[in-house]
């Protein structure tokens, strides 16, 4: 299993965390498709929004929009009460990361952002996420995946 | 969600999950805050209150998240009466080991009381005797401050307030807490 991509939006909307996992690229071989701009970061939050409003509409309050899957990857999606979203970009092959993603909020974004005294409530910008602690866990966490 | 489902939740998650710190520590701490609050502000209690508030305001904001962790809740409740129980039975019981009951239910489900029929932050604890902290200061309000917060990051506004103390001399310790609405999602700034 290969992770691409990873992305936290907080209640405001805004991504206020993005790490990508990209493998260097190899000469000859068509640039990935998968970049992690700034831009990227808004149309993934629109689509997943869009979905996940959708998924709810049809499906009910209860309903929740899971993954969904392009011939090039699968985009992973959970939104935890407090309307925190995580998204993670995965080859096609995976399996659900719902699990995952809900590990990655209590082990890593409760314990070193929610509970260091220091960061701010509001992460505008991302401040007070990116943390040596929240970056050294993911990356351990996500590589002991791959 | 029944609540005595809720119970049995807040019950083993208190047990198995929860690091404990000493009872008298949380009592003498918290005091201390009020005491010092108090000197601060002069005895203004009024604004003692409204500071109490707003620092539990804060803890709430953030405390939410390590209830949901803690918890492993994945979705919001259905309705107000089930966010009660789980603040008395699992919000209340994980983190002071206390459910306080939930009653006085208004007719149209919005707002309740929390009876208190232990306080581990009033243990030991006199209002001072100068004929007003009786009948001004809310000596546990940050309580009040906590719910505030930790409802709203999960898109409840409501109003919190205690009605009375047995610290005051009252019959009970009692909250009352008022449903305003619910909050609706924020949506991403327009592209231009």
């Amino acid at each position: 299993m290969v992770v691409y991509s990873f992305y936290i939006f907080d209640r405001h909307t805004e991504c206020v965390y993005v790490k990508s996992w990209m493998p260097p690229q190899v000469p000859g071989t068509p640039a990935p498709v998968l970049s992690t701009g700034s831009d990227n970061a808004k149309l993934i939050f629109g689509t997943v929004f869009s979905l996940r409003n959708m998924v709810r509409k049809l499906g009910g309050d209860d309903d929740a929009f899971i993954s969904y899957r392009t011939g090039q990857y699968k985009l992973h999606f959970y939104e935890t009460p407090a309307n925190l979203r995580f998204v993670m970009i995965t080859d096609t092959g995976s399996a659900s990361m719902r699990n995952v993603l809900h590990q990655i909020y209590i082990n890593l974004w409760v314990e070193y952002v929610v509970k260091n005294p220091l960061a701010p409530v509001e992460h505008k910008g991302g401040a007070g996420v990116n943390n040596e602690l929240f970056e050294l866990g993911l990356d351990q966490f996500i590589r002991g995946l791959m | 969600m029944a609540a005595s489902k809720a119970s049995r939740i807040g019950e083993e998650i208190w047990k198995t999950r929860i690091d404990k710190v000493n009872a008298e520590l949380v009592t003498l701490t918290y005091g201390t805050i009020v005491a010092q609050l108090c000197k601060d502000f002069e005895d203004d209690y009024p604004e003692v209150n409204r500071q109490l508030d707003k620092m539990g305001y804060n803890i709430g904001l953030r405390l939410i998240e390590d209830y949901l962790a803690k918890s492993n809740t994945m979705k919001r409740c259905s309705n107000f009466r089930e966010t009660a129980d789980m603040i008395s039975r699992v919000g209340f019981k994980i983190f002071l080991n206390i459910t306080p009951q939930v009653t006085n239910w208004t007719a149209d489900n919005n707002s309740f009381s929390l009876v208190f029929d232990e306080n581990p932050f009033a243990d030991f604890v006199e209002l001072p005797d100068d004929g007003r902290a009786q009948n001004e200061l809310w000596y546990s309000n940050i309580l009040c401050g906590v719910l505030r917060g930790a409802l709203e990051m999960v898109q409840m506004q409501v109003e919190a307030h205690f009605i009375s103390d047995v610290l005051r001399g009252n019959d009970t310790t009692e909250m009352r807490v008022t449903l305003i609405r619910y909050i609706d999602d924020e949506l991403p700034p327009e592209d231009d």
